[in-house]
């Protein structure tokens, strides 16, 4: 009987179906896409389900509060500007939401905020914030009408509500994958926090082009706004284009400017703003606050959500 | 931010794994080719009675033992294979250094005793560094090959 060990060849157990890198690189696109496309699945249902919750659920769960920014003890006493302020914005308020067919249990309240970066937006609850610094650079009432009526159009559209719906979704998918969604949150809501989509920006702004020509026979001064923001923002350099979800400002511009084509300035003047806080009358507001940090690091970027 | 930096030493560790671990795992591979042909005299059978017609001064028990340590990168790519399912190929060539070596330090053993033949050839496999929960932070697993080596008269 003879014994004998045959060479074996070396590739029978090893390298049977290419390289591991192109295997890992393959698999590793195959799962993020998936789980982008996972994501943005959820994103669009959880943001669809919001829109379906009642408006008057949503404000009773929010109540008084508003949502993203601390505005301190109700009444106002500690801030005289905010008192003589703040009725002017509501009623304004109340007369462009008048003339944009809002359903009947809607209710806008709008918050003046001593925060020197310019700023506005809609919270959830129907709560509209409008920052000093961007109520000081406002050239006319019309302009601040445009930036209230932009905000009430994000209430109708039911965005605030849909923006959280749509985290909301997200957050669960993290969770499920076992994700350390404590970790991860806070990078999350600032994403979207950016702000709404821009078919929603878009939507605000026909929405709000539609108020002003209601409220005041033409739509001329809406474009000032941008105009002023994209100053006091020096440009959007700072978000990268990626994550700006705000169309850009030129654009943006030249749409308002043309929806106002008609609009004469000299038969239809624009209207000065009605109530100028008085500290602010006294001593003029500085040209540039800077970068005085808000109570809310989201609404540093300067922009109208 | 903070999921950047996160990133970036995930890409790093992943980096490192995938070059140490591939550059150690081609050495390795190219020692054991070499070391099987300077061995391959002793030979080894899985068979359990030694052959009858010829005569032994010693039979004893040889063995042959290594622990091999996956890297980062391989960790990972099995993660994921681990979620699409199919051939594990990362951890295919892990073993395979396991068993050959084992198997070359058994022959090594058999060697110095002077023994030209092993039978009944036989492989032990366990992975070591787990905890109760069956999860490791690095998996490394230990390989045996023992046998009964015969020494010609």
């Amino acid at each position: 009987m003879s014994y004998e060990n045959p060479q074996v060849p070396h590739e029978v157990n090893v390298g049977g179906g290419g390289a591991p890198l192109a295997e890992f690189l393959r698999l590793g696109a195959a799962l993020v896409a998936g789980v982008a496309l996972l994501g943005a699945l959820l994103y669009f249902a959880g943001e669809h389900l919001a829109r379906r919750v009642p408006f008057a659920l949503e404000q009773r769960l929010v109540g008084d509060r508003v949502v993203g920014l601390d505005l301190g003890p109700a009444g106002g006493k500690a801030d005289p500007a905010r008192a003589e302020v703040e009725p002017y914005l509501q009623r304004l308020a109340a007369g462009l939401a008048a003339t944009m067919r809002l359903p009947d249990a809607m209710r806008v309240r709008v918050h003046y905020a001593d925060v020197a970066v310019p700023n506005a937006f809609a919270t959830l609850g129907g709560h509209v914030v409008v920052t000093r610094g961007l109520y000081e650079r406002m050239p006319s009432e019309n302009a601040l009408a445009m930036v209230l009526a932009h905000e009430i159009g994000h209430v109708r559209n039911r965005d605030p509500i849909a923006g959280l719906g749509g985290g909301a979704s997200l957050a669960l998918l993290l969770a499920l994958a076992g994700g350390d969604v404590d970790a991860l949150a806070p990078q999350l809501a600032a994403l979207v926090q950016r702000g709404y989509s821009r078919e929603a920006e878009r939507a605000a702004d026909e929405a709000a082009l539609e108020a002003l020509q209601r409220f005041y026979g033409h739509s001329g001064g809406g474009a000032e706004v941008f105009r002023v923001l994209a100053r006091a923002g020096g440009g959007t350099g700072r978000v990268p284009t990626m994550l700006s979800t705000h169309p850009a400002d030129a654009a943006r511009i030249a749409h308002l400017e043309a929806a106002a084509a008609d609009w004469d300035p000299r038969t239809q003047p624009l209207r000065p703003l009605a109530v100028i806080p008085t500290a602010q009358a006294r001593a003029p507001a500085p040209a540039d606050p800077g970068p005085a940090p808000g109570p809310d690091p989201a609404a540093a970027p300067p922009a109208a959500h | 931010m903070e999921l950047l930096i996160q990133l970036g030493i995930f890409a790093a560790l992943l980096l490192v794994g995938l070059v140490f671990g591939s550059a150690s795992e081609r050495r390795h591979f190219r020692e054991i080719a070499r070391r099987e042909a300077e061995l391959r005299d002793v030979l080894v059978f899985n068979e359990k009675r030694p052959p009858q017609d010829r005569e032994y001064r010693e039979a004893t028990l040889v063995i042959g033992s290594v622990v091999i340590a996956e890297d980062y990168f391989k960790r990972i790519a099995a993660g994921l294979r681990g979620f699409f399912g199919g051939r594990v190929m990362v951890y295919e060539s892990l073993m395979d250094r396991g068993r050959r070596e084992a198997l070359l330090r058994m022959k090594d053993a058999a060697r110095a005793r002077g023994a030209t033949m092993i039978f009944n050839v036989r492989f032990e496999t366990s992975s070591l560094a787990e905890d109760a929960g069956g999860r490791a932070a690095l998996f490394s697993a230990e390989f045996i090959a023992y046998g009964t080596a015969l020494v010609p008269r």
